[in-house]
């Protein structure tokens, strides 16, 4: 058993890391809540976060971050079950090497996709489009969630698989009724993880939208910053509103986060 | 396997082969402007009213207190004027505003209206790339041509291929007028004693003054590195001549970065920022926060640009003056400023009748009389609009820079990378990195490279 | 594993069928990342400002990305990045996470791993604008060491051409020791008792417990976390565009940002591409050469 003074110690140590680590959000949320205006009066003015959402059009921003987050978890999740299933089950010609290059797509830093896609979308017309916003997010977030899913389904237990079979479920029928049903934490842990990394996408909302209905929150967010030049409150009480939905999924899904980047280890 | 791994090896490599190939060939794929180039000839229509259904996207600067208001309010007149058209506004700051605009400009997307700085980095290149509508048609159906002096017209035109700054046709329209002079705090300087200095000498001793109290001299911001440009043309004003300084701005061939004026110039920011004459950490402090400290009462002095007129009067009413920059070893107050950024029309628009209208609306005698109410200096017909307090004082140096010819351009117009060049150049110069002779020497090369002097 | 996923298909069952099921995810990966690199590669042997005519440079652009001192630059500060995310992280994560080994059935220590993995969670640009704050000279940071008495430290930090780039990197500490304390953790938990019990009847002290049996046993969970953090300092864009702009002067330029920089502003896009492969190159090479090390037999 561990003694007392020492219990005591790693309380310390744990306090004073999560102190670390909660000040910069603290300091945001406080900040939000300062008067406004240079020269107004002291005491909690909630009010900034109502006036953050009208300036900075947060209203717009939010929705389509959220209409592009749906899309990306949608899609990628989708095509990483197919895929997953496809590679963690099946043997065909040609598997490995087509995973293997899967999996070095995860790699592969967005700014050498996004430069050539721009400008080839730009000559079909596709940007400032949720095409151009979308699908880039969807083939990275693929990547990942392909892996995810072939390990799973990897693991996945045979008997349940021959059971189905033998049951005469075909293999649409095994992979949705009985495997998806069975694998729904490693999904959701792949849904909360692609849609922590879309809603925090800066470059690719960057540099494929062009009109303002098309911006994502926290592209909104940065141009708030140029924009807002009288004072840090309502820019604060804007940063506050971009990460409270991220946040606030983390807080109901926490575990399913960190078993995410966590077990990425063992795989 | 090996049958199996041996035939699909080859269509494997067969298919990479493919895609590279198709990938490789490098499309055409030029973003000039469609063949909507062309100006409307002959009857442009000059009547909103007859355009049907329009919906105008704007892009705009304007983010600041004064500023944004009257853009505000000349929407809301325009659209009542002419319900037919809605206007769908985008403001951002310049920085954002630089940032986005050549990825809007060359998009089948684009904007109708948008503020572009005139500057080679920016109007240059998209008049170079055919990406702006040239505006003389506009400019003869609404009468700009009588109604803005060629001083202003010149900022805002180019050659057809971008080459040359200052000729050709207009491709802009500005609304206001730009002056970077001196704020002073006037509380503060009763105190010390002092009269606002019209002499390098006289601002000199008044710096030594408001260090003996215990004052920031002059308060300024850094970290966004453009304030540098302003700061750094401040007191060049004082120790070149015009001539020099309006060629080395428009990166016209003739003078030298490396003159003795020059240098005796860069060697006085430099002791400034030695001896403390700037606000602490001035590198690490950003403009508005900066403005904001020296209305808030940190600072005798700052450098400022008129487009604060606004914010200044609203935060320290009657205590904050302005005057143009002191007159030094140059002779003449000169000072750094021209036109706000002016209005252009992308060429990929759509609706660039109804664009010009709505660049006429803002800019005629009602609209400056806007412009003025709402705090900011109009390009034209300042001379007869009512003012006072701080605004009227600004009026006033307007009045003598443009009958005394004392505006001197902004340096970054030199040449279509000096922007980054001259940012980066000063913040290295004032945080010591480089000394005053490599700052001159850096400008220098890159002006003669560009000039061909 | 042994068998690579081999099962017995059911007979009747075409062969082919797994290439239906991986051709959605196959061709949206082909078309959105494939063809670009490969178009990449193309951009970056011509030159082009992105509105007129490409030029053919053949491989200047490289040359340029190797020579030009502010490009180099940005390589060299990237390195100085990896530090700050990814080597002091997993030291310090390790290192604290040692010392609460024993603790594993602590009350409450849910709740702290919920705060301390927070860090990761949060969009860069809150992260951004928070410690923009934080570091201005009348901010948090300078408020602390004017307080316990350091006054003489207190500067304009990211004005400041020294310590831009370290203040920064501060930041990536701060977002990713969280990340590495919470995977060493998991993986010290999993170490059998026995094997320490058997180093203190041999006596061994616990730095000796720590270096023969701890180090080695999370050898997995390092690995990754080095690589999740290699890979995020490389990347770095979003913290730099809105908390520095890449300042002062230089100071702070990163590839993504110059990339971005170059393609989109200074309309040079075939230095832009030319910049983006080399990065990919070296993240491609950072994360084999820690997956082989590190043992793992899978690159994540």
């Amino acid at each position: 058993m561990i003694s007392r003074p020492e219990r005591l110690f790693n309380y310390a140590i744990l306090a004073l890391f999560a102190a670390v680590a909660l000040y910069p959000v603290a300091l945001i949320l406080r900040t939000a809540l300062q008067p406004d205006q240079i020269g107004d009066s002291g005491g909690l003015h909630v009010s900034n976060f109502a006036a953050a959402w009208d300036e900075g059009h947060f209203s717009s921003y939010m929705r389509t971050s959220v209409v592009v987050a749906a899309l990306v978890v949608g899609l990628a999740t989708t095509l990483s079950i197919l895929a997953g299933y496809a590679f963690g089950t099946m043997s065909f010609p040609g598997s490995e090497v087509i995973f293997y290059v899967m999996l070095l797509g995860i790699m592969i830093p967005a700014e050498a996709l996004v430069v050539p896609l721009y400008f080839d979308l730009r000559s079909l017309g596709l940007t400032d489009s949720l095409v151009a916003i979308v699908m880039p997010q969807v083939a990275q977030s693929t990547a990942f969630g392909t892996f995810w899913m072939r390990a799973y389904f990897r693991t996945s237990s045979r008997e349940v698989v021959e059971a189905a079979r033998l049951d005469g479920a075909g293999h649409w029928r095994t992979l949705w009724s009985v495997l998806v049903p069975m694998g729904r934490p490693a999904i959701t842990t792949m849904v909360v993880l692609v849609f922590m990394w879309t809603w925090n996408e800066f470059l690719i909302p960057l540099v494929m939208a062009t009109s303002e209905e098309l911006r994502t929150a926290p592209l909104g967010l940065a141009f708030f910053q140029g924009r807002y030049t009288s004072g840090t409150a309502l820019l604060a009480a804007g940063a506050a509103l971009v990460a409270v939905p991220v946040v606030a999924v983390y807080i109901f899904l926490q575990r399913h986060f960190i078993r995410g980047m966590v077990e990425g280890a063992v795989k | 396997m090996r049958a199996a791994q041996q035939r699909w090896v080859p269509l494997a490599a067969a298919v990479a082969a493919a895609t590279l190939l198709v990938a490789w060939t490098p499309a055409s794929d030029n973003a000039a402007g469609s063949d909507t180039t062309a100006p409307p000839t002959g009857d442009t229509s000059t009547d909103p009213a007859e355009l049907g259904d329009v919906t105008l996207t704007v892009w705009d600067q304007e983010v600041r207190g004064g500023q944004n208001d009257q853009i505000e309010a000349l929407n809301s007149a325009f659209t009542e004027a002419y319900p037919n058209i809605t206007i769908d506004r985008v403001s951002r700051s310049t920085d954002d505003l630089r940032t986005t605009l050549r990825l809007a400009l060359s998009g089948d997307d684009a904007p109708d209206v948008v503020q572009a700085n005139n500057s080679r980095s920016e109007m240059g290149q998209y008049v170079g790339a055919g990406l702006l509508v040239p505006l003389d048609e506009y400019a003869e159906a609404y009468g700009w041509f009588d109604r803005f002096p060629e001083s202003v017209r010149a900022l805002a035109s180019y050659s057809d291929d971008g080459a040359v700054f200052g000729e050709g046709q207009l491709y802009g329209l500005p609304q206001m007028g730009e002056i970077v002079g001196l704020f002073y705090n006037k509380t503060k300087l009763d105190e010390l004693g002092i009269e606002p200095p019209a002499t390098t000498d006289e601002f000199a001793a008044a710096v030594e003054a408001a260090q003996a109290a215990g004052e920031t001299p002059v308060q300024f911001g850094n970290s966004e590195a453009w304030p540098g440009i302003h700061q750094y043309g401040f007191v060049q004003n004082q120790f070149v001549d015009a001539e020099s300084i309006r060629d080395l701005g428009f990166g016209r061939p003739g003078s030298s970065w490396t003159s003795e004026e020059n240098l005796s110039a860069a060697e006085a920011i430099v002791s400034w920022a030695d001896s403390g004459v700037f606000a602490e950490g001035f590198s690490g402090v950003d403009y508005d926060t900066a403005w904001q400290n020296f209305a808030q009462g940190d600072g005798v002095f700052f450098v400022g640009g008129t487009w604060l007129v606004a914010d200044l009067t609203d935060a320290m009413g009657d205590e904050v003056g302005f005057v143009l920059t002191p007159a030094g070893a140059s002779g003449q107050n000169l000072v750094t400023g021209g036109i706000s950024i002016p209005w252009a029309i992308p060429a990929n628009s759509e609706n660039a009748d109804a664009a010009a209208a709505y660049i006429d609306f803002i800019t005629n005698s009602e609209a400056m009389t806007i412009v003025t109410e709402a705090g900011n200096l109009p390009v034209v017909d300042a001379g007869a609009q009512q003012v006072e307090g701080l605004q009227a004082e600004v009026f006033t140096a307007w009045a003598e820079a443009g009958e005394a010819d004392l505006l001197v351009p902004y340096l970054d117009y030199a040449t279509e990378t000096f922007y980054d060049t001259i940012t980066v150049a000063v913040q290295d110069l004032l945080a010591g990195e480089r000394s005053p002779q490599e700052f001159l020497e850096h400008l220098e090369s890159e002006y003669t490279a560009a000039t061909g002097s | 594993m042994t068998e690579t996923g081999r099962r017995r298909a059911p007979p009747g069952e075409p062969r082919k069928l797994g290439y239906l099921y991986i051709l959605p995810a196959v061709v949206v990966f082909v078309a959105f990342i494939g063809v670009p690199l490969c178009r990449s590669v193309s951009l970056s042997l011509y030159e082009w400002d992105g509105l007129g005519d490409k030029v053919w440079v053949g491989l200047a652009n490289y040359r340029e990305v190797f020579t030009d001192p502010e490009l180099r630059g940005a390589f060299a500060h990237a390195l100085v990045l990896v530090v700050f995310y990814a080597v002091i992280p997993v030291v310090l994560g390790t290192l604290i996470a040692a010392t609460m080994m024993r603790a594993r059935r602590m009350r409450g220590l849910g709740v702290f791993r919920v705060l301390i993995f927070l860090p990761q969670v949060v969009p860069m640009v809150v992260v951004a604008i928070a410690w923009r704050q934080i570091y201005q000279p009348d901010g948090s940071l300078n408020s602390l060491l004017r307080l316990v008495g350091l006054d003489r430290f207190a500067r304009p930090w990211l004005g400041d051409y020294t310590w831009a780039l370290p203040s920064v990197g501060l930041v990536g500490t701060w977002v990713s020791t969280g990340l590495c304390f919470v995977l060493a953790l998991a993986g010290m938990t999993k170490i059998p008792r026995e094997l320490y019990e058997a180093a203190r009847l041999d006596g061994a002290g616990p730095v000796r417990e720590f270096f023969a049996i701890t180090l080695p046993a999370i050898r997995g969970e390092v690995a990754v976390a080095l690589t999740l953090t290699v890979i995020a300092a490389l990347k770095t864009f979003d913290l730099v565009y809105v908390m520095t702009g890449g300042g002062p002067g230089t100071e702070t330029t990163v590839p993504s940002y110059q990339v971005f920089r170059h393609a989109f502003q200074l309309g040079r896009v075939g230095t832009a591409a030319a910049l983006a492969l080399v990065l990919t190159a070296i993240v491609f090479v950072v994360t084999l050469a820690i997956n082989r090390i590190g043992g793992s037999r899978e690159s994540r």
